[in-house]
């Protein structure tokens, strides 16, 4: 009888409802995206979109990692209104936040990454990172608005694909590089499961007849990689060049004993190796490595504003944005991504100002309380 | 044999029990789920459940950039070389999981290029070479054996008297101080198996993979340390191998696919494990079991 009064189910959470799509000025947080994006978009695109690698340990991990530092506000005073401008690379930005690499960006909306980096330019001319694996040709995407732009390197064993590939990205007009080193062999396993409940012909990876090179089973095109790539990398990039799914302070330090511009802390988004650790947590042995001579960007599980000032707290120069702009994307297309982005603005500046941080400048270590297991 | 076993053999489908087709299991914690449709309650409880809160206090520090196109996961134990440094642990009477028994766990386990260890009370007799599970007291030891292991709780002076009998390799499964695993070197055994197996219900008592650090720094490599224990990922593995282990045994993994799929269950949950492993060396930097070592893993307060 309960079930059934109108008053109870008038109790019910209309944004975890799919059967109606809020109008785009109803979302309130980046989090609010995500059931709009789930209700629009095919399961398997929604699935690519949420999954982690394996049991999805470093998943969830990533965004427990928020949780175990608290924000200390270190003055009485509010800050009115914080000033978040800074530069990375030359390229100045109103915001610390860039729009991590993600791949394929036509199966969330027809317009693909030409609407993702109109919403980007618009939301502050938000820097977007393009992905090696984009739906679009680099120029079309480079040519669909102004705001600058980087690229994401998948490199091949052959260095002339490498160089192909970088000699277009440039000259379309990419601000940096960033080849991601992790996510050598990963394998999905809710991919797989898609893929047992389809039919197998067309799909990719389904029928590829090429000799394997372990006795393993496991996908072993990326195993080649290399820190000599970076000496080869090195001359065809006129622009910065980082490396992306840094998690030790070792590996950050090789990144420049190898000459690397920058360092960008990643776990891919859960998605690379399971059981390896949440972003947040080692994010400050790397800073503590890098010692400040190179930028330090930071991805993987940044969902609010306040997760934003944290990493930025713990040392981050920056911080990037890979399923949130996804979310803005296949829900509302380039007003979503520009929406989804001035979110996290704002309540960047929210907390900030909330806990008397009247700059970037001012953030550091004392802003906050940190408890990792 | 049972009313559900005699179905199965004569290749009747079952209705009320849909057993997935076996590509769809991606991982081996989903073969437990299709064990659990085959097999009577009572004897599924006996093979359920993992205790892997242990794990999850363990993250891994993999290290980038590092060419593991010679990735190897060969290793020589005891006189063997061994595909990888996973084996499948001794369990009695295979027969109550599937009519195969032991024939169709061996079946599997050869086609994914493993070493079964036999238990001492098998539901048919094995006369093939293999490693075996021997009883404490009665210390019969078949020309086919190649490799002994005697489960604990047992007397030091059965321990000996066998030791005095035999120049096979012999084993202790059941160590979970440093100090057992001292006198266990002592006394003459050629390798110990970290285990706490008959005690796994009781409260608060510590996983094998969390006295695994103590037990190996104790050892120092004299001779080679095993471990088993709720291991159902490539990551447990990785991370037991880190912490000093030579080798690992998976003993209800293997049981889920021989009850659901027979042999061919028994294969892919092996070779899942073997794929697993072999993933995650290559996307920690390691390219042979050599070089793995504690710097790999990050141990957890909670």
């Amino acid at each position: 009888m309960l079930a059934a009064s109108p008053i109870l189910k008038a109790q019910l959470d209309p944004f975890r409802e799919h059967n109606r799509i809020p109008k785009l000025d109803e979302l309130i947080t980046a989090l609010d995206f995500e059931p709009v994006f789930h209700a629009k978009l095919p399961r398997q695109v929604y699935n690519y979109t949420a999954y982690g690698v394996d049991g999805e340990f470093t998943l969830r991990r990533n965004r427990q990692a928020f949780d175990w530092v608290d924000l200390v506000p270190n003055v009485i005073s509010h800050a009115a209104t914080p000033a978040t401008a800074t530069e990375l690379f030359g390229t100045k930005m109103a915001y610390p936040i860039l729009v991590s690499p993600t791949a394929a960006h036509v199966a969330l909306h027809p317009e693909g990454e030409a609407a993702t980096r109109q919403g980007t330019t618009a939301a502050s001319n938000t820097p977007m990172i393009v992905s090696n694996v984009a739906s679009l040709p680099i120029e079309k995407i480079g040519a669909a608005a102004t705001g600058p732009f980087w690229f994401q390197l998948y490199a091949k064993e052959d260095p002339e694909l490498n160089r192909e590939t970088l000699d277009r990205a440039q000259a379309a007009g990419c601000r940096a590089v960033v080849v991601t080193i992790d996510q050598q062999a990963s394998a999905y396993e809710r991919e797989m499961h898609d893929r047992n409940l389809t039919p197998a012909s067309g799909r990719r990876g389904s029928t590829r007849e090429v000799k394997p090179r372990t006795p393993y089973r496991i996908r072993d095109f990326r195993l080649f990689q290399d820190w000599k790539l970076f000496a080869e990398l090195r001359k065809m990039v006129k622009v910065p060049l980082l490396a992306k799914g840094i998690v030790t302070a070792e590996d950050a330090l090789l990144c420049l004993e190898h000459g690397l511009d920058g360092v960008y802390v990643s776990n891919h988004g859960g998605r690379s190796l399971d059981y390896g650790p949440s972003t947040l947590e080692v994010l400050p042995e790397i800073v503590d490595a890098v010692k400040g001579r190179v930028p330090v960007l930071f991805d993987s599980g940044v969902r609010r504003g306040s997760d934003v000032l944290k990493a930025l707290a713990l040392g981050a120069s920056a911080v990037c944005l890979g399923r949130v702009p996804r979310w803005g994307l296949g829900a509302y297309g380039a007003p979503g991504v520009q929406r989804v982005l001035e979110i996290m603005q704002a309540e960047l500046v929210q907390a900030m100002a909330a806990t008397g941080c009247p700059s970037l400048a001012a953030i550091d270590r004392s802003l906050v309380r940190t408890d990792f297991p | 044999m049972t009313r559900r076993q005699a179905i199965l053999l004569s290749g009747a489908p079952l209705t009320a029990q849909r057993l997935a087709p076996i590509e769809e299991l991606v991982n081996t914690l989903e073969m437990e789920a299709m064990a659990q449709r085959m097999l009577p309650p009572a004897v599924f409880s006996e093979i359920a459940g993992s205790d892997r809160a242990a794990f999850d206090r363990i993250t891994l520090r993999p290290r980038l950039m590092v060419n593991t196109l010679g990735l190897d996961l060969t290793l020589d134990l005891f006189g063997q070389r061994l595909f990888a440094p996973i084996l499948i642990g001794p369990t009695a009477l295979q027969g109550r999981f599937h009519p195969g028994a032991e024939k169709a766990m061996i079946e599997g386990a050869s086609a994914a290029n493993t070493a079964v260890v036999i238990s001492a009370n098998p539901t048919i007799p094995i006369d093939q070479p293999a490693w075996l599970q021997l009883d404490a007291v009665k210390q019969v030891i078949p020309p086919s054996a190649k490799v002994l292991i005697l489960t604990a709780p047992f007397d030091w002076a059965n321990f000996d008297r066998l030791r005095k009998a035999t120049k096979l390799p012999l084993l202790i499964k059941g160590i979970m101080s440093p100090k057992d695993a001292q006198l266990a070197q002592q006394r003459g055994a050629d390798g110990i198996i970290v285990s706490n197996y008959r005690s796994p219900s009781v409260p608060g008592l510590a996983q094998p993979i969390e006295v695994l650090p103590s037990i190996a720094a104790e050892i120092n490599k004299k001779i080679p340390v095993l471990i088993d224990g709720s291991f159902r990922r490539g990551s447990d593995i990785l991370k037991a191998l880190a912490l000093g282990a030579r080798a690992v045994l998976a003993a209800r993994p293997p049981l889920w696919g021989l009850a659901a799929y027979g042999a061919r269950g028994v294969q892919q949950v092996m070779e899942q494990l073997q794929s697993e492993l072999a993933r995650d060396m290559a996307m920690c930097g390691k390219v042979t079991l050599q070089q793995l070592g504690p710097d790999l893993v990050r141990i957890h307060r909670r």
